[in-house]
C-alpha cells in the first residue's frame, strides 16, 4: 500500500505532564500511539512537536489528516490553579452575596477551622442590579439601565477582563439578563460577557451562578489557547478544523469551545471515560468500573450498559459544576501517594503526595519519601521495563532505601513494610471506591474493572480483589485512552427548559411546546455543524418530582409520549423510576415537571480497530524475576506487551510491561489476550 | 485477642465502607427532605456492650457518634437473627433524645453468636402530638410531642411486626413518608450486615470482634493523647439561652471543666433547673451522653483532623449533670426542642477549651441557627402551603490565624440554604434579601464570620411564620484576647415601616398581607485586638461591604477616604486606641457585662443551692419567682447571694408547703 493513498484521524488529550497521541488508521485500520512532554508554557507547542515525531516515527504527514479531535485540562487546570480572569459578577440587587453564601454547608462536617473556598470572584467585583423578575416571569421592577451603567463604571474601575450576568429568576425569564448584556456590550465592547441563561437555564441560583462565573473565568484562557491549536494545525499544515472533547463526552466545534468554554472543563477526564467505555464495549464488557491512577489521584467512573454515567455538579476544583456530564469521583490517591507512620506508630498511606515532581523516590527525580510505586518497585513488581516514552528510568534500590527507612520505625523489614504500604494503600482506595459505588447502589461483583493511567494496571488486581469483582481488563493502550475517547466521540449537545409545573391537562400544551422547542433548536445546532440532512437522534427526559419534594429524579421520555401528548403514560414512567429507586411511589400524588431535556447526537464515523492476528505458539515470558506478592517470595514471568497476540494465556503471578505502564498480576489471576489485544484478567475461583 | 497495627488500620478502611455503604444506601432510598436535605441522619456499627465504633465521615448528622445504645439494647431481653428493633422515646434508655428521632438497632450474628450491631437513625418531620411536626417550645411534657415507642422489635426474626407498625403509622400525621424513610433505614441495617458478613468471611470472626474493639481503642488513644498536651486545670465557662419562654427569663449553662492528665470532667453543676419548656436535654445523667459531648468531638477533630471517630473518644470524659437539672430532667419533662440547649453546651465546652488553649481554639460561632417556616395561602388557588425557607444562621467564630467563616460555620456546618428562587417557586412569598449582614461579625484582628440576613413579604392574611431555635438576640456570642462579642440576632416585623416592631427570640407569629419580615442573625466573635489587624484586611472588607467605613474608624482603628486608607489618620487613631485590657480572656457584648453585673456567680450560686434544694416541680417557678423579685434589687449589686436568700426567704412565706423546709446551704 502506497503511504500517500492513507489517511488518518488524530485524537490528542494533553495532560499535565504527557500530551497523548492516539491515531487511527482510516485504510489500514491499525492503531499508533504517540506520548510527548506537555508544554503548559507554550501550548500548542506539544501538538506540534507530537505531529513532527508521528511524521518521524510513522511517516505520517499532517496532510494526511483528515480529522483532529482535542482534549485538555486547561479550564480545569485554570480554576484549580485559580490563574483565570478577573471577573465582574452582576447579581439582583440585594442577593449579591450568592457565590459567599452558596448552600451553606460546609467543606468539612466536622472541623471548627472548616471554610467556604474562597469564590472566584470577590465580593467588591459583584455588582448589583436594579430589576426583579418574579417566579412566574413576570417582572416586579423594570430593569434600571443606570444600575449596570454604574456596574460597569465599577468593573472597568476594578480592573475586569470578564462579565458574568446571573440575575434572579432568568431560568424562567431572560429578558433582563439580555438586557443587561446588550448594555454591557455597548459600554464595553471589548470585555467578553457570560449570561446565565445561556449557559444553562435551571432554576437554582447558586449553582447557575457559580456555573455562568466558571465560564467566565476561564473563557479568555480557552480561547486564546484554541487559536494558538488552531494556527499550530494550520502551520503544521492539517487542514482539519480540531473538534474538541467535551464535558459531557460528545465534541463540538472549536468556534464553539471558545464561546461555551464551560462544556471543555471536563474535556481530558470525559474523553477518558468514553475511550474506556469504547474500549469496554469492543471487549464485550457491559458494566465496567473505570479506574485511571496517576500519579496523584484516582479517577473512577462507571459504565452501564456500554454508556457512562452522567449527573450533574461535578466538583473543578473546589466548586460545583452544574451543566450535564461525564460523571467521574476523583480520589485523592495514587502511585504517588507517601507513606508515614504517625505519633501513635501507626503506619498511613497519603493524603500527601509526591506527585510527579519530585515524584516518587524510584524515578531518581529527587523524591526521598517511600510512595505506593516504591512500595510496588521494593516488591520486585515495578522497574523490570522503561516507563513512559520519555524513558523515565527505573530506580528499585532507591525505592527500598526509601521504603526501608520507613521499615525501620516499625521494626519491619524492606518486603513487610512495602507490602503493608501496599495493602493500607489499597484498602483506603477499597473504601473510597466503595463510596461512589455505594452512591449509585451498585453491587461490585455485576462489574469488570478497566484499568488505564500510569498506575491503573498496577494496582488493579490487588483492589479488585477487595471490591469482589472478579475480571480486571486492560485495553492494548492503555495510555492513550483519553486520546482515544475523542475519536469515537459524537457531535453532542444537551438543551434545557425549568418548566415547574404540575403535569395535568392543563399543562401537557406547554410540555409539548417546550420539547418542540428544543427540539428544533437542537436540530439547528446540528444541522449547523454536520450539515442539513446529517443524521442524528433526540433523547429526551424530565427531571420529575412529587409536589412537595425538594429534588427530582431524571425520567427517560420516549419521543411518541410527548408528540401524542400522553399524559398516562408519562406520569407512570416517573412512577416506575421513582419506585425504582425509592422503593416506594404514590400513583395517586400529583406530579410535577421541573426541567425538560432534551440531548441530540449527531454520530461521527467511528474507527472500527483490526483486530490482532491469532497466537501462533504460546506466550513466552522475557524473564523471570524474584517478587514480593502476598506475605512470601515468589518467582514471577515478566512478559512484554508487544509480544501478546490474540488468545495468548497467562498465569500469574505475572508482571507485564509495556512502553507507558505495567501490570501487576497476583497469583490466583489467569489472563487472556482477547482480539483487539486486550488483556482480560479473571480471578480463578 | 489484640490484632496487628496495620491490620487494625486496614480493618479500620473496610468499617468506614461498611458504615458508609450503609449510609449511601438510606440517603439513596430515603425521600423525606429531612433525609435529602438536612443529612438528619446517623448509621453505624456498635459492639456487642452497644459503643459506637463505626461510623461516617462525610454523610449525615455530626452529634450522635459517640451514642451509647446499651441501655436500649439491654431493655430487649432477647434477640434472634433478623430482628430489627427500634425506639423513640426520650426516657428509654436515652438513646433516642426526642420523639421526632426513631432510633433502630439490628443484632449481626455469626455462626449463631451475637458479634455486633448496626445501628441508626432518621428524624421524622412528624411523629403525631400536640402540634404539626411534633416540636415546640411551648410544649411542656413529653406526651405531647407524640407518639411514644419503647424499645421493642419492628421486626422479630424477619418478620415485620405490623400491629407496632400500624400503631405508629395511626398517630402520626404524614404516615406514609415516615414508613418510607423506615423502609430505607432497615435497608440500610440490612446492607450492613451484609458488608459486615464478607468482613468477617476476610478477616475471621475472632479479628472481626478483636478489631471493633480495637477501633474504640485507637479512638480513645488519641483522645488521650489530646488531653495530655492540654494544660491540667480546672476551666470555667458558663453561657445563656435570651429566655425559657415568652418573655421569660434567660436560662443558664454552667460548666466547670477540669483536665487532668488523660482524663478530662465536664461538671455541669450550676446549669439550670429543668425547664417547663421542651429546652430540655434528656441525658439520663449518663457521664458520657454524647450530646454532651458534641463540642469534645468539634474540639478534637479540628486539632487532630486525623483522628478516628467513634465512641472511644468518649471513655476518657466524665460529665456531671445534677437530676431535676436542664441536663437531666426528670420524666416527664418535655425535651422536643433540646437543640437550642445543646446547642449552647456546645458553647460551653469552647468557651472552656479556649481557656485551656487559647492560642488554638477559634473565637465562638454564632450559636443560634433559626429554622424558618412559613404556613400561608396561596390567593390564586386557595391552597394552604407549609414551607421550611431556609435555616438563619451566623458564621464560624475567628480562629487564632484566619477570619471566621461568613454566614455558616464552626459548629453549624451541615445545613443547607433553599435556593431563593425554589422558596419563591414553592411558597407564595417574594423575598427582598438574602446575604450577608454588614458589621455583624466581631472586630478582632481576625474577624467573625457575618450574620445572614432573610428578608420576605407575605400576601395573605393569617400568615404564620415560625422560627424554631431563636436566640443570641441578648447574650452575644463570645469574642476572645480583645475580639469583640458577635453582634446579636434580630427578628423584625416591618423594618422599613412606619411601625418596626422588633421581635426578639420570639418563634412564632401571625402576619396580615404586605407584612414584611426581616431576621438577622447573631455573627460570631472575633479573635485578638481588632486594633491590630491588618489595614489593608480591613481595607478589603470595606471595599467587599462585610465592614461599614464607621466600624472601620470606631472598630479597627482604620480611616478609610474614598477607596483608600487615610495613613496618617488611621496611625492617630490606633495610636490614641487604649489598649485591651490586660487579663480579660472574654468579650461578652454590653448585654451580658450589665446583666453579670446583677446576676454575679455568687447570686447565680445561692439561686441554684435555694433551687437544688427543692422539689423538681417547684424550682421552675421559684426561678420565676425569684427573676420577678429580684429585677430592680439593690441588693443585687453586693454581689455575695445575699440579696438572693432574703428575696427567697420572702417568697416562701407565701407558700405553706415550702415553709418547713430547711434553709438551703
Amino acid at each position: 500500500m502506497q503511504a500517500a493513498e492513507a489517511t488518518y484521524r488524530v485524537g490528542v488529550d494533553i495532560g499535565g505532564t504527557f500530551t497523548d497521541f492516539c491515531v487511527f488508521d482510516e485504510v489500514g485500520r491499525g492503531i499508533r500511539t504517540l506520548k510527548v512532554l506537555s508544554r503548559p508554557d507554550r501550548p500548542g507547542s506539544e501538538v506540534t512537536t507530537g505531529l513532527a515525531e508521528l511524521e518521524q516515527r510513522y511517516g505520517i504527514r499532517p496532510s494526511q489528516v483528515t480529522f483532529f479531535t482535542h482534549g485538555s485540562t486547561v479550564g480545569v487546570n485554570t480554576v484549580i490553579q485559580r490563574n483565570g480572569a478577573r471577573v465582574a459578577l452582576l447579581a439582583t440587587r440585594n442577593f449579591t452575596d450568592v457565590l459567599e453564601l452558596a448552600r451553606l454547608r460546609m467543606p468539612e462536617a466536622w472541623s471548627l477551622y472548616s471554610i467556604r473556598p474562597t469564590p472566584l470572584v470577590r465580593k467588591d467585583l459583584v455588582f448589583p442590579i436594579t430589576g426583579r423578575i418574579l417566579s412566574d416571569g413576570s417582572v416586579e421592577t423594570a430593569l434600571d439601565r443606570d444600575s449596570v451603567v454604574e456596574a460597569v463604571r465599577g468593573a472597568r474601575a476594578k480592573g475586569a477582563e470578564a462579565v458574568a450576568i446571573c440575575l434572579l429568576n432568568a431560568f424562567r425569564n431572560p429578558a433582563h439578563e439580555r438586557a443587561v448584556k446588550a448594555i454591557v456590550q455597548e459600554l464595553a465592547p471589548d470585555l467578553p460577557v457570560t449570561c446565565s441563561s445561556e449557559v444553562w437555564p435551571v432554576i437554582r441560583e447558586y449553582e447557575r451562578t457559580v456555573t455562568t462565573v466558571i465560564n467566565g473565568y476561564i473563557q479568555p484562557r480557552i480561547a486564546h489557547y484554541i487559536t494558538a491549536l488552531q494556527a499550530a494545525l494550520r502551520e503544521a499544515g492539517v487542514a482539519a478544523d480540531p473538534l474538541i472533547t467535551k464535558t459531557n463526552g460528545g465534541v463540538m466545534r472549536a468556534s464553539d469551545a471558545k464561546v461555551a468554554c464551560v462544556n471543555m472543563v471536563l474535556s481530558g477526564t470525559a474523553s477518558g471515560v468514553m475511550g474506556a467505555a469504547h474500549a469496554a464495549r469492543a471487549a464485550g464488557i457491559r458494566d465496567a468500573l473505570t479506574l485511571d491512577i496517576g500519579g496523584t489521584s484516582a479517577d473512577v467512573a462507571l459504565v452501564l450498559g456500554g454508556e457512562p454515567k452522567y449527573g450533574m455538579g461535578e466538583l473543578i476544583g473546589d466548586f460545583p459544576l452544574y451543566i450535564p456530564s461525564v460523571s467521574v469521583s476523583s480520589i485523592g490517591a495514587g502511585g504517588g501517594s507517601i507513606a508515614t507512620v504517625d505519633a501513635l506508630g501507626t503506619l498511613k498511606v497519603g493524603p500527601e503526595s509526591a506527585g510527579s515532581t519530585p515524584g516518587p523516590a524510584c524515578f531518581g527525580r529527587g523524591g526521598e519519601r517511600p510512595t505506593v510505586t516504591d512500595a510496588f518497585a521494593a516488591c520486585g513488581l515495578l522497574g523490570q521495563g522503561t516507563l513512559g516514552y520519555s524513558a523515565v528510568r527505573l530506580h528499585p534500590d532507591r525505592a527500598r532505601l526509601a521504603v526501608g527507612e520507613l521499615g525501620q520505625k516499625l521494626g519491619l523489614g524492606v518486603e513487610d513494610t512495602a507490602e503493608a504500604i501496599i495493602r493500607i494503600a489499597v484498602s483506603g482506595m477499597y473504601a473510597e471506591v466503595n463510596k461512589i459505588l455505594a452512591k449509585y447502589g451498585t453491587d461490585p461483583r455485576d462489574l469488570s474493572l478497566l484499568a488505564f493511567g500510569g498506575a491503573g494496571p498496577m494496582m488493579a488486581c490487588f483492589l479488585a480483589r477487595e471490591l469482589g469483582i472478579d475480571r480486571v481488563f486492560v485495553p492494548l493502550t492503555p495510555g492513550v485512552l483519553s486520546a482515544m475517547g475523542g475519536l469515537v466521540a459524537d457531535m453532542k449537545n444537551d438543551l434545557v427548559r425549568t418548566l415547574y409545573v404540575a403535569l395535568d391537562e392543563r399543562t401537557i400544551g406547554i410540555v409539548q411546546a417546550t420539547f418542540a422547542e428544543l427540539e428544533a433548536a437542537g436540530r439547528a445546532w446540528i444541522e449547523e455543524r454536520l450539515g442539513v440532512g446529517a443524521d442524528y437522534r433526540v433523547v429526551c427526559s424530565a427531571d420529575m418530582s412529587y409536589k412537595g419534594q425538594s429534588f427530582e429524579i431524571e425520567v427517560p421520555l420516549e419521543a411518541g409520549w410527548i408528540a401524542a401528548g400522553d399524559l398516562a403514560a408519562i406520569t407512570a414512567a416517573f412512577h416506575r423510576e421513582h419506585d425504582a429507586i425509592y422503593g416506594i411511589s404514590d400513583a395517586e400524588a400529583p406530579c410535577r415537571i421541573i426541567n425538560a431535556r432534551l440531548v441530540i447526537v449527531g454520530q461521527t464515523p467511528k474507527p472500527d480497530f483490526e483486530p490482532l492476528p491469532p497466537a501462533t505458539g504460546p506466550l513466552a515470558p522475557r524473564q523471570e524475576v524474584e517478587v514480593r506478592l502476598d506475605g512470601r517470595p515468589c518467582r514471577a514471568a515478566v512478559y512484554d506487551r508487544a509480544d501478546m497476540q490474540a488468545g495468548h494465556r497467562l498465569t500469574g503471578p505475572a508482571i507485564v510491561v509495556q512502553s507507558d505502564t505495567t501490570t501487576c498480576i497476583p497469583g490466583g489471576f489467569a489472563g487472556e489476550v482477547d482480539a483487539q489485544g486486550g488483556l482480560v484478567l479473571t480471578r480463578q475461583a | 485477642m489484640a490484632i496487628d497495627p496495620i491490620t487494625q488500620e486496614i480493618f479500620a478502611n473496610y468499617c468506614r465502607a461498611t458504615a458508609e455503604s450503609m449510609a449511601y444506601t438510606l440517603y439513596r432510598t430515603a425521600h423525606s427532605t429531612f433525609v435529602k436535605e438536612t443529612e438528619d441522619f446517623t448509621v453505624g456499627i456498635t459492639t456487642v456492650g452497644g459503643e459506637t465504633a463505626a461510623v461516617p465521615r462525610d454523610l449525615g448528622a455530626t452529634w450522635l457518634i459517640g451514642l451509647d445504645y446499651k441501655k436500649a439494647i439491654d431493655l430487649i431481653p432477647s434477640y434472634e437473627e433478623g430482628d430489627v428493633c427500634c425506639t423513640n422515646d426520650p426516657y428509654s434508655g436515652y438513646v433516642c433524645t426526642h420523639a421526632p428521632d426513631l432510633h433502630v438497632w439490628k443484632p449481626i450474628f455469626w455462626e449463631g453468636e451475637l458479634v455486633c450491631f448496626t445501628v441508626g437513625h432518621i428524624h421524622n418531620t412528624d411523629i403525631g402530638g400536640a402540634v404539626p411536626a411534633s416540636l415546640s417550645r411551648t410544649l411542656v411534657e413529653v406526651h405531647q410531642e407524640g407518639i411514644r415507642v419503647p424499645p421493642c422489635k419492628l421486626y422479630r426474626a424477619g418478620v415485620l411486626n405490623e400491629e407496632l407498625l400500624g400503631i405508629m403509622m395511626l398517630n402520626v400525621r404524614a404516615p406514609e413518608q415516615n414508613w418510607g424513610d423506615t423502609k430505607a433505614l432497615v435497608g440500610a441495617m440490612n446492607t450492613g450486615e451484609r458488608r459486615i458478613h464478607e468482613m468477617i468471611r476476610k478477616f475471621g470472626v475472632e479479628t472481626f470482634k478483636a478489631g471493633l474493639a480495637g477501633l474504640l481503642d485507637v479512638a480513645e488513644r488519641q483522645t488521650r493523647e489530646f488531653l495530655r498536651a492540654v494544660p491540667d486545670g480546672t476551666y470555667r465557662y458558663a453561657d445563656y439561652i435570651d429566655e425559657d419562654g415568652d418573655n421569660g427569663n434567660p436560662i443558664r449553662i454552667a460548666l466547670a471543666l477540669t483536665v487532668a492528665g488523660d482524663t478530662a470532667t465536664l461538671d455541669f453543676s450550676g446549669s439550670d433547673p429543668q425547664l417547663d419548656a421542651s429546652n430540655n436535654v434528656p441525658t439520663g445523667g449518663h457521664p458520657r451522653h454524647t450530646l454532651l459531648l458534641v463540642a469534645v468531638y468539634y474540639t478534637l477533630c479540628t486539632l487532630n483532623p486525623r483522628i478516628l471517630i467513634n465512641g472511644g473518644m468518649c471513655r476518657p470524659f466524665t460529665c456531671i449533670c445534677p437530676d431535676g437539672s436542664i441536663l437531666n430532667p426528670r420524666f416527664p419533662a418535655a425535651v422536643g426542642m433540646r437543640s437550642l440547649t445543646c446547642n449552647r453546651i456546645r458553647t460551653a465546652i469552647f468557651g472552656a477549651f479556649s481557656l485551656a488553649l487559647p492560642d488554638r481554639m477559634p473565637a465562638a460561632s454564632s450559636g443560634a441557627s433559626s429554622i424558618m417556616n412559613v404556613m400561608t395561602t396561596d390567593n390564586e388557588t386557595g391552597e394552604r402551603i407549609i414551607a421550611a425557607i431556609n435555616p438563619i444562621m451566623g458564621g464560624g467564630g475567628a480562629l487564632p490565624f484566619r477570619d471566621g467563616s461568613n454566614g455558616s460555620g464552626g459548629d453549624a456546618t451541615f445545613l443547607k440554604n433553599s435556593p431563593i428562587e425554589i422558596t419563591e417557586a414553592e411558597v407564595p412569598i417574594q423575598v427582598l434579601r438574602y446575604g450577608l449582614e454588614p458589621d455583624t461579625g466581631g472586630p478582632g484582628r481576625f474577624r467573625g464570620g457575618l450574620a445572614q440576613v432573610m428578608e420576605f413579604m407575605v400576601f395573605s392574611p393569617q400568615s404564620r411564620i415560625t422560627a424554631r431555635n431563636r436566640d443570641r438576640c441578648k447574650f452575644q456570642p463570645f469574642g476572645v484576647l480583645g475580639g469583640r462579642a458577635g453582634k446579636p440576632s434580630h427578628f423584625t416585623l416591618n423594618p422599613d415601616g412606619d411601625k418596626p416592631v422588633e421581635l426578639g427570640s420570639r418563634d412564632i407569629l401571625t402576619c396580615d398581607p404586605g407584612d414584611v419580615i426581616r431576621i438577622v442573625s447573631s455573627g460570631a466573635g472575633g479573635y485578638g485586638d481588632p486594633f491590630t489587624r491588618d489595614v489593608e484586611a480591613v481595607l478589603t472588607d470595606v471595599r467587599c461591604g462585610f465592614v461599614s467605613p464607621a466600624s472601620a474608624r470606631d472598630d479597627y482603628g482604620v480611616a478609610i477616604a474614598g477607596d483608600a486608607v487615610d495613613t496618617e489618620a488611621t496611625q492617630a487613631l490606633r495610636t490614641a486606641a487604649a489598649p485591651v485590657p490586660a487579663g480579660r480572656h472574654f468579650d461578652f457584648g454590653a448585654f451580658r457585662d450589665a446583666y453579670e453585673a446583677h446576676w454575679t456567680r455568687a447570686n447565680y450560686d445561692a439561686m441554684t443551692a435555694i433551687l437544688d434544694g427543692l422539689p423538681v416541680n417547684w424550682r421552675a417557678f421559684i426561678k420565676k419567682r425569684l427573676f420577678a423579685e429580684l429585677a430592680s434589687d439593690p441588693g443585687m449589686a453586693r454581689g455575695n447571694g445575699g440579696a438572693v436568700h432574703a428575696a427567697f426567704e420572702r417568697i416562701r412565706e407565701g407558700y405553706p408547703a415550702l415553709r418547713g423546709r430547711r434553709r438551703a446551704a
